[in-house]
């Protein structure tokens, strides 16, 4: 894969996006019970406490479920796949899916964080989201790794 | 705690109306509720107005139009559940003894509103992803497919029944009966669903007339029907990953009505679900606990939730046939209730009803199971 311009993140306080091109998404980490969330959130749904710290989440996870968006609002070209992917941590977070053919999604596939282009801000400069990619394929870039 | 009930009834055609707003609509439901009750307008003491984009003080601009600005009136706003909060709020009005007579109306005007797939709010960290609507019940859809094997060709049974309840409804958006092979031609939106998967975008008000026991002895000559519970609640945040092929919201909703009714699933005759896409209904039934989970696509394969099968599920069409204009959807459920359970649903009748439920859930936010869910349970 070449390298590309990494723009800033789509939405800085749910994806950190690093100079270098890696990232992570940010949620909380509750200090008292140990829960997560995404996104931040500022008390702990589980015990209510406070002590909610910040945390990038790990990059990989498995596909919960998923779909292939045919309508959607003009923001969004179609068709583009939609998946959840539950992550270790315990969250569940959705994205579009990248990197395969849509007829080779299924429920369970393990899933890595991809950091691609999307879209651009008000001035026209590139932002820099997430989409979730098949892990196999995107395993073999050294940059994920 | 007092006895709620319910007298009269009203609601427009729901469809597209492009020469009328969401007051118009309102008022000729609000009317319709007044002469259905029989009482004369001066007696109602309060109102409640639900809808979700209609802007500000709707539900004042609807007083205006039936001679009764001067009451007090509250706006409520709950996504598809704001005409069935606007009930909940109006019945609490009559149980806390602060009125006898509540009108709760529900409008929408939809179509100048959205066109195609509703979004969550733009602020949604989902819907910054591509979330909308009919991709969410997809993925609830395709996860329920892989856990019970219900086939495509079930899923699609359910549109099927509804229009063709839909088609005896002199007010439903829809009068055209379909087949299954109807639904899985028709345009994709979000695999699996299709168009005919998904409910319309819909304008359209009801109304309904809350009554304290006192004033339904005094008014309702033996129509009035009881409204035994109204339960609302929001969704919890998830603490860790839950299934999507079960509603914990609609469950514990439910189990809040049918404590304050005393009533259990088992004795409930016929429901009015948010059937807002195919695989909705599903979720919902199972939910309320009016099907093991898992039964429900063999259940409608079998006639069970037909309206002459053994428990009728959206007799009127629900909001896939007889339409889905957002805040007057939860005020048409109980309309068509209380119908049911008066006897005057025509071709629709279910015989025997005397125990109705209605559902209603709707908004979606991240990381919210669902924003908030209705149930009411009528009894003749």
């Amino acid at each position: 894969m070449t390298e590309m311009a990494v723009g800033v993140s789509f939405r800085p306080g749910e994806l950190e996006v690093r100079p270098d091109g890696s990232g992570n998404l940010l949620g909380s980490r509750c200090g008292s019970c140990g829960a997560h969330f995404f996104p931040v959130r500022e008390v702990c749904s589980g015990c209510l406490s406070d002590d909610m710290e910040t945390v990038g989440f790990s990059t990989r996870g498995m596909l919960y479920t998923y779909s292939v968006v045919r309508q959607s609002t003009p923001a969004f070209e179609v068709p583009y796949a939609l998946g959840y992917v539950d992550f270790p941590e315990g969250v569940r977070i959705m994205g579009q899916i990248s990197g395969c053919e849509i007829d080779e999604i299924g429920i369970g596939m393990p899933m890595v964080l991809s950091l691609e282009p999307f879209g651009e801000d008000e001035e026209g400069n590139p932002l820099t989201g997430y989409r979730f990619s098949p892990a196999e394929g995107i395993a073999q870039d050294p940059r994920n790794e | 705690m007092s006895d709620v009930h319910i007298l009269g009834v009203g609601m427009t055609r729901f469809g597209k109306h492009p020469d009328r707003d969401a007051a118009d609509l309102g008022a000729e439901a609000l009317r319709g509720a007044v002469s259905d009750s029989g009482i004369d307008p001066r007696a109602i003491e309060a109102a409640y107005c639900g809808h979700v984009f209609q802007g500000m003080v709707t539900g004042q601009r609807i007083l205006a139009q039936v001679g009764l600005a001067g009451l007090p009136l509250s706006n409520v706003e709950n996504a598809c559940s704001s005409g069935a909060t606007a009930i909940r709020e109006a019945s609490l009005a009559v149980r806390a003894g602060e009125h006898d007579v509540v009108v709760a109306v529900g409008t929408e005007h939809l179509t100048t509103r959205f066109r195609g797939a509703l979004t969550p709010d733009p602020s949604d960290p989902e819907a910054a992803v591509g979330a909308t609507m009919p991709a969410v019940y997809a993925m609830r859809a395709t996860r329920y497919m892989e856990e019970f094997g219900m086939t495509r060709e079930q899923l699609a049974l359910i549109p099927v029944k509804n229009k063709t309840n839909a088609a005896h409804n002199p007010l439903a958006h829809f009068r055209d009966k379909i087949t299954v092979e109807d639904v899985l031609e028709s345009r994709p939106i979000a695999d699996p669903l299709r168009l005919h998967d998904c409910s319309p975008v819909t304008d359209g008000a009801a109304a309904v007339i809350v009554m304290s026991k006192r004033a339904a002895k005094r008014y309702g000559n033996g129509r009035a029907v009881r409204l035994t519970a109204s339960a609302l609640r929001t969704g919890t945040v998830d603490v860790e990953p839950t299934s999507m092929t079960f509603e914990p919201l609609t469950w514990a909703t439910a189990q809040d009505a049918y404590e304050r009714a005393g009533i259990g699933p088992e004795e409930v005759d016929f429901a009015e679900v948010h059937d807002c896409f195919s695989i909705a209904e599903v979720l919902r039934v199972e939910g309320l606990g009016l099907f093991k989970q898992g039964e429900y696509p063999a259940a409608v394969e079998r006639g069970d939730a037909d309206i002459d099968g053994s428990l009728p599920i959206n007799p009127s069409g629900g909001l896939l046939g007889k339409g889905h204009p957002l805040g007057g959807t939860g005020v048409a459920q109980v309309v068509e209730l209380v119908r049911q359970l008066r006897g005057e649903a025509g071709v629709r009748q279910i015989e025997g009803a005397r125990v109705g439920l209605a559902h209603c859930r709707g908004g979606k936010a991240v990381g919210i199971e669902g924003a908030a869910c209705t149930v009411q349970i009528l009894v003749r």
